[in-house]
């Protein structure tokens, strides 16, 4: 009770957050006095319901108070609370057109997302997913928390961030709801490559400059080569997604660095870029030890009229693998030098009524997840993998701008059954709020 | 028990004189007199209607000012808020006595992410449009990639001051 309390206290307060700080000095004076003499006598109120529900912790300077000063009693709820949930979740049908016993549906993930403001300027953001449907010892899925981290501004145009972080990347790791992009799977560049959902623990500042620039550099943890598995194919799906530590009991010997630009200055157009590096040994003693990630990419999107365009290239290395390669001899995935991917996507908003519109779009992606191996001695190199080409082209169908039926066909230049690569079509409904 | 809702106002007011400085941009003092230098006196006054009437999320009410130079009648003033993603994002909007937006100013933005809508060049993009225009993200209002939120619910609540204004304060001119 006492919390529901509180909670409508603070939709009041958040009520009130649009008044301005300074619009009426006088009024505003007045006010703080009465409302000083009134914390004075509601603190002891406090003291005395804690006392009685022995909740010592909850002080009224910890209490959260999402607002600016407020200066007149006008009544606007078109503003937030201190606590807001959110959420998001896709539901995926794959038909693989040659081998149909193969077609699979999936609750891929259903996400609630939840941020409290402490203050205006301090809050805390999380993300709990669960994927698969069913997470269990004997099941598929998964749960997990995705994003956790504590945002403080230290001015209108920066801040830091502490905890568990989404990599800057790219177009899609930030901003990854179904609705967000075309097509009912994420495209292969930014789940092969850049290994989507990344996410590292650390420490980053960020901020946007007059002229547009937003930029987010830090300091966290990174894969571990460690756990790269030869006998597995998913270091061939994607080699850094087969080694990402997702700040599970992350071996954290050596930091990496990570640093991301966006230009967007003038309406509809964004371009960027970003690079990701630092040591993936974690300081093991293991043929890999030394081994260095260096993953940079660049990406423009132009969203003009009812037209969408995008492109994206990525390329990865990672040196000093040819002594862990020799270990892995005969097994089928060692560790490639090189990696890389790019795409090319354009989107129409061929129709559009009320809150409904009917986008037709078509993707071109090239990606190799070993484009190059260290050198090894005679007879011992492993070939480079060949480039998958993969064409996608598809509706989204927005219900509105929160829901999302969508349907697509993918063309792929070369089958691989284990890692599921051969022509399918799809079908995907996705949401959020 | 009706006065403990109060609690967290009172620390809400004594809290936020230090924090309100780390997440705003403008005050309304400086963006009244931004969009209407030659103003002397902006006078608080009342739309007659009810949230409903627009879409509005329910108790809706924004500020609103008359700007005046004397007896000349120079514009509009609101003062309003929108939530961003999860946040709410303070706002201020300036019409001219013909109802053409003069400028839209973002007075407060809490969260990180989406806080591109600050920038000049997007907001410019409202400079005239009247309740002719669609006001519409992705229509007349070009997106800010990643700011999506942001930028459509800022659009929407521009498009609903026009139209609260042409509804309710928009009279024939004496």
């Amino acid at each position: 009770m006492q919390r529901a309390h509180f909670t409508i206290a603070i939709l009041a307060i958040g009520s009130m957050s649009a008044v301005n700080a300074h619009a009426d000095d006088a009024a505003l004076h007045a006010e703080i006095d009465a409302l000083r003499a009134e914390i004075a006598a509601l603190k002891a109120e406090v003291r005395h319901i804690e006392e009685e529900h022995g909740t010592g912790n909850v002080t009224p300077a910890s209490a959260p108070a999402p607002t600016s000063v407020s200066s007149a009693p006008t009544p606007q709820t078109a503003t937030a609370a201190a606590t807001t949930l959110w959420g998001y979740g896709e539901m995926n049908y794959n038909h693989p057109t040659a081998r149909a016993a193969d077609a699979q549906a999936d609750l891929r993930r259903a996400v609630i997302g939840f941020s409290h403001a402490f203050d205006d300027a301090t809050h805390v953001y999380g993300e709990l997913e669960w994927e698969h449907a069913v997470a269990s010892a004997e099941d598929a899925g998964e749960t997990e928390v995705e994003q956790l981290y504590v945002e403080h501004a230290l001015a209108p145009d920066y801040g830091v961030r502490a905890g568990l972080m989404l990599v800057p990347l790219g177009l899609l790791n930030e901003h990854h709801e179904p609705t967000q992009y075309y097509g009912v799977e994420r495209n292969f560049v930014e789940t092969a490559i850049i290994p989507s959902t990344w996410r590292e623990g650390g420490v980053a500042m960020y901020g946007n400059t007059d002229f547009g620039l937003s930029w987010n550099a830090g300091i966290g943890t990174g894969p571990d080569l460690g756990k790269w598995d030869p006998a597995s194919d998913e270091g061939r799906q994607s080699p850094l997604g087969s080694i990402h530590q997702e700040l599970q009991l992350a071996r954290a010997r050596d930091p990496s660095l990570f640093a991301a630009l966006n230009w967007s200055a003038v309406p509809g157009l964004n371009v960027g870029g970003g690079a990701f590096t630092g040591k993936i040994g974690q300081g093991a003693d293991f043929a890999g030890k030394d081994a260095r990630l260096l993953l940079g990419e660049v990406h423009a999107r132009w969203q003009t009229g009812p037209f969408d365009f995008s492109a994206l290239y990525a390329r990865g290395t990672i040196s000093d693998t040819q002594a862990l390669n020799l270990t892995f001899s005969g097994e089928p995935t060692p560790v490639p030098k090189a990696f890389w991917g790019g795409y090319a996507q354009g989107a129409w908003r061929a129709l559009a009524w009320n809150e409904s519109n009917l986008s037709p779009f078509v993707r071109y992606e090239q990606f190799n997840t070993g484009a190059a191996y260290a050198t090894q001695p005679l007879g011992l190199d492993t070939p480079a993998l060949p480039t998958e080409k993969v064409w996608t082209a598809g509706i989204n169908y927005y219900l509105n701008p929160n829901v999302v039926f969508k349907i697509d066909y993918q063309d792929f230049n070369r089958d691989d059954v284990a890692l599921g690569y051969g022509n399918r079509f799809n079908l995907g409904l996705g949401y959020q709020f | 028990m009706h006065a403990r809702w109060l609690i967290p106002i009172g620390v809400g007011a004594a809290q936020a004189a230090h924090v309100a400085h780390a997440t705003q941009y403008m005050t309304v003092e400086q963006a009244q007199r931004a969009a209407f230098p030659q103003a002397t006196t902006f006078e608080m006054t009342r739309a007659d209607l009810h949230a409903s009437a627009l879409d509005a999320p329910a108790g809706w009410s924004p500020r609103i000012w008359q700007a005046r130079n004397g007896n000349q009648l120079l514009g509009w003033f609101f003062a309003d808020a929108v939530i961003g993603k999860s946040e709410a994002i303070d706002y201020a909007l300036a019409l001219d006595a013909n109802g053409s937006v003069i400028a839209l100013e973002v007075l407060q933005y809490r969260e990180s992410h989406g806080s591109e809508v600050r920038l000049a060049p997007w907001r410019k993009q409202f400079v005239g449009k009247t309740i002719r225009d669609p006001v519409a993200l992705n229509q007349d209002i070009k997106n800010i990639s990643g700011a999506t939120l942001s930028c459509r619910h800022l659009t929407e609540g521009v498009q609903r001051l026009l139209k609260l204004h042409a509804h309710a304060l928009l009279t024939a001119p004496a």
